[in-house]
């Protein structure tokens, strides 16, 4: 074994960290300490009403606690996880509750953003296939302006008065604007950053509550 | 006791009769605005909850009358709604109407994704396909001007008109959704939420949202002034429907406009209670019709509350469509079905 074996991860290790670091986008992982003397058994019985929500199943088996869940209540802290694993292990740095969640919403706001680029590219394509359109089309004969007035009863009452119509004004297409598709590109692209701090944050305040049993 | 004219009875522990129908004896419906809590706290906590609604919407109404040209632009009117609505939100953080209600992170995204949905992919569709093009299609073909009656009118009155005419057809198609199959497959996916937040009046499965878009608006001409001020009330109204906040609105919007608590019953899990309150903005057309019903409801949604993803959301029209129909040819003539027997919803 040289030096260089041990510091560059072999294809396997790296294809590990490439994998857990893709997986990051919707994988939650985490460790929360469990307190002093708590048994197995024990730290699974104060876990266990997280897992008897609507939709939720959920077994045992030695020191793990697989879940799944389907149409989650809007309200259960886990709605936001499809599935996930709980196990109780000792590393080294004293026993924890290590997890391991799984969430398509996660994925799906990760990924909207692309969607509603798509959704601009579109508009703009077909803003140019109008355009196109209306060009090839034989011209309309240019309809005399349409000179709008108020009501009197809005004049005595102050409203402003209708603008005039411009006699440079070019007629009016419909223009195709993808600026409301990229502002919510924009949106999601934020929802997902808050959203995969803030749901790692809340699962490990939650399991870490329930196992103190606050 | 009265509502919508019609005389309510006295609670039975399996509903309360309103008119001919009992409401709430499949899930728990307020009925009656003298049952439903009032706004508590501090006397500046009250003043704020009794008199923001109708200050923000005669606010509104003066700005947008009296607003000159240069500001009065559909660009004003945008920034305006999106101010209202992140100050709408932080209220629904602030005090919730109820806990069970709360916006969480999945819920919000939801939201905003059929918000984003309704800005970009619908807007395509119906700029081809909507009731606009329908109609600028027709007046092209026959050469037609657009109705310019109502442009002599007053302001306000224009105003009403947009929205009266839009609000009228739509509560004939929300009913129609109630009521026949088909629409009811499109329009059933909204009434899986289980909680109403100020963006779950966007959700549900995309053909339900270009049908209840469709109106016969586009064949009036109207000033553009009258336009944006039906748009500022129709916004400083008909937001409410889906808020998680209570307020103490006054009894006259109560008779006029549809509120939270209106639309609470519409959303509840009781069938009945889902049969009352159609209309979007006017609940007086509710009340003209019969089918309104004053109260409120916590607990919504169908199947028991149970909440839907969004791929389900999306797929679920047409996969029932599908059931049903591959029921109805598989059964052998002669022989009835089950599903013969349970109403359409």
């Amino acid at each position: 074994m040289n030096a260089a074996s041990l510091t560059v991860p072999g294809p396997t290790a790296r294809g590990v960290m490439n994998r857990r670091f893709f997986e990051s986008i919707w994988h939650i992982r985490g460790s929360v300490p469990l307190p002093p003397e708590q048994s197995r058994e024990e730290a699974f019985t104060r876990l266990a009403p997280l897992f008897r929500e609507t939709g939720t199943s959920h077994e045992c088996v030695d020191d793990t606690l697989r879940f799944t869940k389907k149409d989650p209540a809007a309200q259960d802290k886990m709605a936001v996880f499809d599935h996930g694993e709980l196990q109780i292990r000792d590393d080294g740095a004293g026993r924890a509750l290590h997890y391991h969640m799984v969430s398509r919403m996660l994925l799906f706001c990760f990924l909207a953003p692309l969607l509603f680029v798509a959704f601009g590219q579109a508009t703009i394509l077909i803003g140019k296939y109008e355009a196109a359109k209306e060009q090839a089309a034989p011209k309309k004969p240019e309809k005399p302006p349409v000179v709008r007035t108020l009501n009197p009863i809005d004049k005595m009452l102050g409203a402003p008065a209708p603008e005039p119509p411009k006699k440079d004004k070019k007629p009016e297409g419909k223009k195709a604007s993808a600026t409301s598709a990229y502002v919510f590109a924009g949106i999601f692209a934020f929802l997902y950053l808050v959203g995969r701090i803030l749901e790692q944050r809340a699962i490990r305040r939650t399991l870490g509550r329930r196992l103190a049993g606050e | 006791m009265q509502a919508n004219g019609q005389a309510i009875g006295q609670p039975t522990g399996q509903g309360t009769r309103v008119g001919k129908r009992i409401i709430g004896a499949q899930s728990p419906v307020t009925v009656g605005w003298e049952n439903v809590p009032r706004v508590e706290g501090s006397r500046a906590k009250v003043l704020f909850f009794t008199w923001f609604q109708p200050a923000v919407l005669f606010a509104l109404v003066a700005f947008w009358y009296y607003a000159p040209n240069s500001i009065a632009k559909a660009s004003t009117a945008i920034g305006i709604g999106i101010a209202f609505k992140a100050f709408l939100l932080f209220l629904e953080w602030l005090t919730p109407r109820h806990e069970s209600w709360k916006l969480t992170w999945k819920e919000l995204t939801t939201d905003l994704f059929y918000v984003g949905l309704g800005y970009t992919a619908l807007r395509m569709v119906e700029s081809q396909i909507g009731s606009d093009a329908i109609l600028s299609a027709i007046r092209d073909n026959f050469a037609m001007e657009k109705l310019a009656f109502f442009t002599s009118l007053p302001l306000l009155v224009q105003a009403f008109l947009i929205m009266f005419i839009f609000d009228f057809g739509q509560y004939w198609m929300h009913r129609g959704m109630h009521n026949w199959y088909p629409l009811w497959l499109s329009h059933s996916v909204h009434h899986y939420i289980t909680q109403l937040n100020i963006n779950k009046g966007a959700v549900g499965n995309p053909t339900e949202l270009f049908l209840i878009g469709l109106g016969i608006g586009g064949m009036f001409d109207f000033l553009p002034r009258a336009a944006l001020l039906a748009g500022a009330i129709g916004m400083s109204v008909s937001t409410y429907q889906h808020i998680n906040v209570r307020f103490n609105t006054p009894g006259w919007w109560r008779f006029l406009f549809n509120t939270t608590e209106h639309h609470s019953v519409h959303h509840s899990q009781d069938f009945e209670g889902s049969r009352s309150n159609y209309a979007n903005t006017f609940i007086f057309i509710d009340r003209i019709f019969g089918t309104c019903v004053d109260g409120e409801a916590e607990l919504l949604g169908m199947e028991g509350g149970r909440r839907m993803s969004i791929r389900e959301q999306m797929t679920y029209p047409f996969t029932e469509a599908w059931k049903t129909m591959k029921e109805k040819l598989s059964r052998r003539p002669g022989t009835a079905s089950v599903a013969d027997a349970v109403p359409a919803e």
